[in-house]
């Protein structure tokens, strides 16, 4: 088909695997979300505190560093389990946010001029369409939580002495699975809200709602069948239980539960129910035509 | 021995508990297909079951000798498809939307960004490829979907009411371009429109559904061979002796209210038969139109028949 020509010829060239096809919607959503100069600050201030906590474990494990400050007090500086739980708590809440302006776009764009058809008229299956999507707030949550966590604890490793490394070595475990669970809750959320709703304003607002509106209905259940079972619909405390148990940290995570009071097996299945409810929402927008009723 | 290019097997599919299509059986072996019927006959439905958007309820359907269930992603790689309603991405450029598409259906980007442009200039959109989509007017949107559906370089061309909103002039470059990549290529095409003469333009056998059922299969090809040529005459003064005289020469006489005779002329008579047999009758001919069986004759004829056994005619 050259131009000069203006004549159709039929493409012969090679394809890209079929695999590896989902990873174009990434790209394009990559490509359009860095055009927006919004989008930019919020994932630039969303990495700030990354450079704080660099700088705490700096001063923490850099005796001149603290002589100069003029900091006596030894104890001052403590780079343990709680310090990384605090980071995981101000990032996965950073991820939050970056994911109430993210999320919104990812399908209503396509879904309001009717482009899935388009879509899945090719060698492109829903699956594919919701991974490439899930692809784009899969990584940039990543690169917002669990991969600056590790990049901060390598680099404590690197700092600290005694053996540091090899008695902290199992807080990779949760901080890559904590992550990861927040990271597909969020991400699936956000995309079933997507596919629902048009509007960002209004999508952003139903993220915020899904997270508020459940956790004031299961303490109004604990107020009035006078059980604590209603947190279970706490998405943000499942977390934080989750959270603790897998750092094994009793203080500060919890509020006025106790340790045992709140199985970790039932946080992790209402997490994993959301997604599955989730999917089974983008399962029924994600439709090349609607069904016809009647 | 080639594959048919759509074959249907007591094809029937529901949609929220109704039944859509009933049943449709038919071998259709031409490389250019045409889809028509009236409102609500089942055209989409059939082109989005031969998608693998709907699956069957019972039999199949198979496209190149691709199940349409069984074998959808290898069907839908070779298939370039244009939808009826509007199916874009509003922000995007149009020339980004089409290597977007491109990409997806596999082709490398540097690749999909040359077929891209090319196949914007190719539909006539050349100076408009920069524009976002959703800026475009109706017609350039329907070219910037068909730039979509043909950037691949598919195998099977589905378009469906391709040339809904365009004006005369816009709608006449479209059925070239059609007929262009049907020519330059083996493209399949199937084609589905309200608008008989797009479908006579640019197809060669015809699939015609009614309430979900095929009404008729035609082959246009041999009845343009066949050259079946007819006369329209509105007269005064007829009586049966001038029909039965023109049967007598071998033609088919149907006669209609207030003088109108339809005749159908054998190769062998001449119209100044007609006029010879005309004044030895006495009959004034006060209209007379020329023309050979058309896709609207077809098409009417299948809309009044209960079908034939085998649908076709």
């Amino acid at each position: 088909m050259a131009v000069y020509k203006r004549r159709y010829n039929p493409y012969t060239g090679s394809l890209t695997p079929e695999w590896s096809r989902f990873f174009v919607l990434t790209r394009y959503a990559f490509a359009d979300l860095f055009k927006a100069r919004f989008f930019v600050v919020l994932l630039v201030l969303s990495l700030v505190p990354i450079l704080f906590f660099a700088s705490y474990i700096f001063i923490a494990n850099n005796k001149t560093a603290q002589l100069l400050m003029q900091l006596r007090s030894a104890g001052l500086f403590s780079v343990e389990t709680q310090y990384f739980i605090v980071i995981m708590m101000v990032q996965t809440q950073a991820a939050f946010l970056l994911n109430c302006w993210v999320g919104p776009v990812l399908i209503a764009g396509d879904l309001t001029n009717g482009a899935v058809p388009l879509f899945l008229s090719r060698p492109f299956t829903r699956a594919d369409y919701v991974l490439g999507k899930l692809a784009v707030l899969g990584l940039l949550l990543s690169a917002v939580t669990w991969v600056p966590c590790l990049l901060l604890f390598s680099l404590q490793a690197g700092l600290a002495t005694d053996g540091w490394i090899w008695s902290h070595l199992w807080m990779v475990v949760p901080i890559v699975l904590c992550s990861a669970i927040w990271i597909l809750m969020l991400s699936l959320i956000s995309l079933a809200v997507s596919a629902w709703v048009k509007l960002r304003i209004v999508a952003t607002g139903v993220i915020f709602i899904s997270f508020f509106i459940p956790a004031g209905l299961g303490e109004m259940f604990n107020a009035i069948m006078s059980t604590r079972w209603g947190i279970l619909l706490n998405f943000s405390y499942m977390f934080r239980l989750i959270l603790a148990k897998g750092f094994r940290e009793r203080s500060g995570l919890l509020g006025s539960f106790g340790w045992d009071e709140i199985p970790v097996a039932a946080a992790w299945a209402v997490l994993i129910l959301v997604c599955l409810l989730s999917l089974v929402i983008l399962n029924a927008r994600l439709r090349a035509r609607e069904t016809v009723r009647g | 021995m080639m594959n048919p290019t759509i074959e249907l097997t007591g094809l029937e599919v529901q949609l929220g508990g109704r039944t859509i299509l009933h049943g449709l059986t038919g071998v259709l072996n031409s490389r250019a297909i045409g889809l028509l019927g009236p409102n609500g006959a089942g055209k989409s439905t059939l082109i989005n079951t031969l998608l693998g958007f709907h699956s069957p309820s019972k039999g199949s359907a198979r496209v190149l000798g691709l199940d349409s269930l069984t074998n959808g992603k290898a069907l839908r790689s070779l298939v370039g498809y244009m939808p009826e309603n509007d199916a874009f991405i509003s922000k995007m450029s149009g020339v980004r939307f089409v290597r977007y598409m491109a990409e997806i259906s596999g082709l490398p980007p540097a690749q999909a960004m040359e077929r891209a442009h090319e196949a914007f200039v190719y539909v006539g959109l050349g100076e408009a490829r920069y524009r976002p989509v959703g800026t475009y007017s109706l017609g350039m949107k329907q070219l910037a979907k068909f730039a979509q559906a043909i950037a691949h370089g598919p195998k099977v061309l589905i378009l469906d009411e391709p040339t809904n909103g365009m004006d005369p002039p816009a709608r006449k470059r479209l059925i070239e371009l059609i007929r262009e990549i049907r020519e330059a290529s083996d493209i399949c095409l199937l084609l589905s429109s309200h608008l008989l003469r797009d479908v006579e333009e640019t197809c060669d056998e015809v699939l015609i559904l009614r309430n979900g059922q095929i009404a008729s299969i035609c082959n246009l090809v041999e009845e343009r061979r066949a050259n079946r040529k007819f006369l329209e005459l509105e007269t005064i003064g007829a009586e049966a002796t001038f029909t039965s005289t023109l049967e007598g020469l071998g033609c088919e006489c149907a006669v209609f209210t207030n003088g109108r005779i339809k005749v159908v002329m054998p190769d062998s008579v001449e119209i100044r038969e007609v006029f010879r047999v005309a004044a030895d009758k006495g009959v004034q001919i006060r209209r007379m139109n020329h023309r050979r069986d058309s896709l609207e004759d077809i098409f009417l004829n299948a809309m009044e028949q209960t079908g034939a056994a085998d649908g076709r005619i």
